[in-house]
C-alpha cells in the first residue's frame, strides 16, 4: 500500500528530483540539491548542540569532573578561530588536539599499518612453498605484487650499475601493479554505486509504493 | 555496411533505469555463493553465548554506509534470535542514523514484534565525536566518555549498561562504516578484541589487507554481495538480494554498451581510413 507518512513521500519527491540530473541540469535537481546541503548543515548543527549539552549537562551536577571543565574551556577556546584579533586562542586547543591525535595514531599505526604489513609479507613469502598449488599462487601474486609496487615508490632512489636495468624492469612491473589495483578500485566504485541506486530504488517502491 | 545508430546518452540512462526497475518488481533471484568469510563470521556470531555483548560502532557517512546496512539489518537478526545483546557507537556524526536504520529495518524490538527490549537487549549511545581520542578513552571506560543514551536516559538506569564498562566486556565489535582503520588499529591490534567489518564493495579492497595482518581477529564481508551472502544465511531476501539482482542486469547492459561502442568506433574508424585512402 502506498505511504501515507507526509515524511516518506518528501523523501521519495527528493530522491526524484536529484535523479533528475540524470537528464540533464533542471529547477528540480537544484532544489533537491540545495535541500539536502541545508539539512547536511542543519543536521551537523542540531547534533553539535545536543553533543554540548549531553557532555556538559554533567557539570551542573555533583557527578562533575575536572576533565570535563578542562574540555569545556578548550571547546570555549577554540571557538576564538572566528575572531581575527584573537584567533591565536583558539591555536592553543587545536595544537593540543593534533598533538594527541598524532601521538595515539602514530603509535596505533606503526603497531598495525606497519609492523603488522611487514610481518605479514614475511609471513607469506614463507607459506609459497607449502599448502595447496593454489594457495601458493595467491601466496605468490600478493608477495610479488607487493614488493614490485614498494619499488616503483622508490622515486627517489636512482640505481646505477649493473642492477640498474633489472630494477627498471621491477618498477615497470610495479607499475602495472598499481594499473591493475586502480583498475579494481574503479570496479568496485561501479559496483558500489550501482548498488546504492538499487538501494534508493527499492526504497522509492517498497517504503513509499508500498510495491 | 549497416550504420550503428548513434545512442544518446539520454537514451542510455532510460534504458539502465528501467534495469534497476525490474529486479525490484520481479525478483530474478540471480545465483550466488556463499564466501567462507560470510559463513565463518555467521558462525561466530551463531556461536556466542547468550547475552554477549556486540558493538555496532564506528564513523562513516549515511549514504555510502547504506551498502554495509544490507548485512547489518541481517546480523541483528541473527543476534536477536540467539538472544545477544547489542550496543550502537556512532563515532562519526551520520552514524546514529544509519544505527536506527538498520535497528529499525531489522524490527528486532519489542514495538515491532520482536524480542529486544530497549535498555536490557539493547542500548543505543549518542554520537561520540573526539575520533580516536574519544574512541580510545571509551575502551578504558565507559561512563568516563558518555554518561546518557542517544535519548538523553542516564547510562546508569539501562541494565545493559552496567554489564558494559570497558573493552573487555566486548565479544565482538562490528563496524558498517568507512572508518574502519581506527577500529582495527585500537580495539583489534592494541586490545585484542576481534572485529567484523560489513565493508562497501570499495572499501573491502583498501582494507582487505588487515583480514592478512590479523587473520584469526579481523573479517570483512564484502558490499551487497556479502550483504545478500549475510541475508540467505539468516535466511530472508532483503536489500542485498535486490542489488545483486540489478548487478547481474546491469552488468549484462554495461557489456553489451561496451561491445557495441566497441563495434561503432571501430566502424568509424575504418571508414575514416578509407576516406583517408581515397583523398590520396
Amino acid at each position: 500500500m502506498i505511504s501515507t507518512d507526509p515524511w516518506v513521500w518528501l523523501s521519495a519527491l527528493l530522491t526524484i528530483c536529484s535523479y533528475t540530473l540524470l537528464y540533464g541540469d533542471n529547477p528540480l535537481f537544484r532544489i533537491a540539491e540545495q535541500v539536502f546541503v541545508s539539512v547536511a548543515v542543519a543536521h551537523s548543527v542540531v547534533m553539535g548542540i545536543t553533543t554540548v549539552n549531553t557532555r556538559f549537562g554533567p557539570l551542573l551536577t555533583p557527578a562533575a569532573t575536572p576533565q570535563l571543565f578542562i574540555t569545556l574551556i578548550l571547546g570555549l577556546m577554540s571557538l576564538f578561530v572566528v575572531w581575527r584579533k584573537y584567533a591565536w586562542i583558539a591555536s592553543i586547543p587545536i595544537s593540543i588536539m593534533i598533538g594527541v591525535g598524532t601521538g595515539l595514531s602514530m603509535r596505533a599505526m606503526m603497531r598495525t599499518d606497519l609492523v603488522g604489513n611487514l610481518s605479514t609479507v614475511i609471513m607469506e613469502t614463507s607459506r609459497i612453498f607449502v599448502g595447496s598449488p593454489t594457495d601458493q599462487l595467491g601466496y605468490f601474486i600478493r608477495v610479488t605484487f607487493t614488493l614490485a609496487g614498494l619499488v616503483y615508490l622508490l622515486f627517489t632512489v636512482f640505481i646505477r650499475g649493473p642492477v640498474s636495468k633489472p630494477v627498471g624492469y621491477i618498477r615497470t612491473f610495479g607499475k602495472y601493479v598499481f594499473l591493475t589495483y586502480l583498475g579494481l578500485q574503479v570496479g568496485n566504485d561501479i559496483i558500489m554505486f550501482q548498488g546504492l541506486v538499487t538501494s534508493a530504488v527499492v526504497r522509492l517502491f517498497t517504503t513509499w509504493l508500498g510495491i | 555496411m549497416a550504420k550503428i545508430p548513434e545512442l544518446k546518452s539520454h537514451h542510455i540512462w532510460a534504458f539502465c533505469l528501467i534495469l534497476y526497475l525490474i529486479p525490484v518488481v520481479v525478483p530474478v533471484g540471480s545465483p550466488f555463493q556463499i564466501s567462507e568469510i560470510t559463513l565463518k563470521i555467521y558462525n561466530i556470531i551463531e556461536n556466542l553465548p547468550e547475552g554477549s555483548i556486540i558493538v555496532m560502532g564506528g564513523s562513516g557517512v549515511f549514504a555510502f554506509d547504506y551498502e554495509p546496512g544490507a548485512a547489518m539489518i541481517a546480523s541483528i537478526k541473527q543476534m536477536a534470535k540467539n538472544k545477544l545483546r547489542l550496543v550502537g557507537i556512532p563515532l562519526g556524526m551520520e552514524s546514529l542514523q544509519l544505527h536506527k536504520y538498520v535497528v529499525d529495518t531489522a524490527k528486532v524490538m519489542q514495538a515491532d514484534g520482536g524480542p529486544w527490549k530497549y535498555g536490557v537487549d539493547y542500548v543505543q549511545l549518542p554520537f561520540i565525536p573526539g575520533g580516536d581520542a574519544a574512541l580510545v578513552r571509551l575502551l578504558t571506560s565507559v561512563q568516563s566518555v558518555v554518561t546518557v543514551d542517544a535519548n538523553g536516559t542516564p547510562l546508569e538506569n539501562l541494565p545493559l549498561m552496567k554489564d558494559f564498562r570497558s573493552y573487555k566486556d566486548i565479544t565482538l565489535w562490528i563496524c558498517p562504516h568507512w572508518g574502519y582503520p581506527s577500529i582495527v588499529r585500537y580495539v583489534t591490534g592494541e586490545r585484542g578484541v576481534p572485529s567484523v567489518m560489513f565493508a562497501h564493495a570499495y572499501s573491502y579492497t583498501v582494507y582487505a589487507p588487515y583480514m592478512m595482518i590479523y587473520p584469526d581477529k579481523v573479517w570483512m564481508t564484502n558490499g551487497f554481495l556479502g550483504g545478500a551472502q549475510y541475508e540467505k544465511l539468516v535466511g530472508f531476501k532483503g536489500l542485498g538480494h535486490a542489488a545483486v539482482d540489478s548487478y547481474t542486469l546491469i552488468s549484462v547492459a554495461y557489456v553489451f554498451f561496451v561491445v557495441l561502442g566497441n563495434i561503432t568506433l571501430l566502424t568509424r574508424v575504418k571508414k575514416e581510413e578509407e576516406e583517408a585512402e581515397a583523398k590520396k
